[in-house]
């Protein structure tokens, strides 16, 4: 098996990772480390997750991304999703899955203009 | 084109293998998107749980129904694992032996229209969810 790695990409002082159509576990396990460790690094204030790719969200991808939010806001940064498409919305919110305090944008401009707006 | 078949899981790799498989069949079958999305997710949940539980198992997929009646989609996940010893606490939203959220079986069930725990403790589990694409749906579409 080769693991889709996902870049963690520095834009001024926010992180952008954009996500596969559909990560296997591991690829999102390793997300949370990856956004952790770049977030210390470049001393960014806010996370900006682009899942407009992203065909579904089960219940493990919705608590790891809940996690990394709340890990995220422990080290002073804000996370916003951006992105969701609207059959996504629909199954997630059927499947009682919350994000754990994460904003959310319809797209990554307007995720970009939150992060600006908590500055 | 098969009207049935079947997606061994016994890695995690595996997972992403039954919502490709899943996807697949539910989009020849003829659901929407929201639908397709809807038992993907199902999928998703129900194959985890054969690995997280069992650690290998199976889901057989079918295709139901005929020409003038309702069609649809039936997953089977099939596992020899430790079973459930109370299928209706395992039905519980919240309701978890593994540290996740509770959300997978109680969550299948709302996303698909039937779903059947079938389980002996010690004697494996089998899960049937089916999800109908009604012939007015069909035409919607």
């Amino acid at each position: 098996m080769i693991e889709k790695g996902i870049s963690v990409i520095k834009v001024h002082d926010v992180l952008m990772v954009t996500m596969p159509a559909d990560p296997d576990d591991s690829t999102i396990s390793a997300l949370q480390e990856k956004v952790l460790d770049a977030m210390e690094r470049y001393g960014a204030r806010g996370l900006v997750l682009d899942i407009s790719a992203v065909d579904i969200v089960d219940s493990f991808f919705a608590r790891t991304l809940a996690e990394t939010t709340r890990m995220v806001a422990l080290l002073g940064g804000c996370t916003v999703i951006a992105g969701m498409r609207p059959s996504v919305a629909i199954t997630t919110t059927q499947l009682g899955l919350s994000l754990g305090g994460a904003m959310t944008a319809l797209d990554v401009d307007r995720a970009l203009d939150l992060v600006g707006d908590t500055a | 084109m098969e009207a049935e078949g079947q997606v061994p899981i016994r890695s995690e790799s595996d997972i992403v293998e039954v919502r490709r498989k899943a996807r697949e069949e539910a989009g020849r079958a003829g659901f929407g998107i929201t639908d397709v999305t809807r038992i993907v997710t199902a999928a998703s949940e129900l194959a985890r749980n054969v690995f997280l539980y069992a650690g290998s198992g199976v889901m057989k997929w079918r295709r139901l129904g005929s020409d003038g009646g309702d069609t649809g989609l039936e997953l089977v996940f099939i596992d020899e694992g430790p079973g459930i010893s109370d299928t209706e606490q395992a039905m519980q939203p919240g309701y978890s032996t593994s540290g996740g959220l509770g959300l997978g079986l109680p969550g299948a069930r709302r996303l698909l229209d039937e779903l059947e725990i079938e389980s002996v403790p010690g004697g494996g589990t089998r899960v049937t969810g089916r999800k109908w694409l009604t012939r007015m749906a069909a035409r919607r579409t």
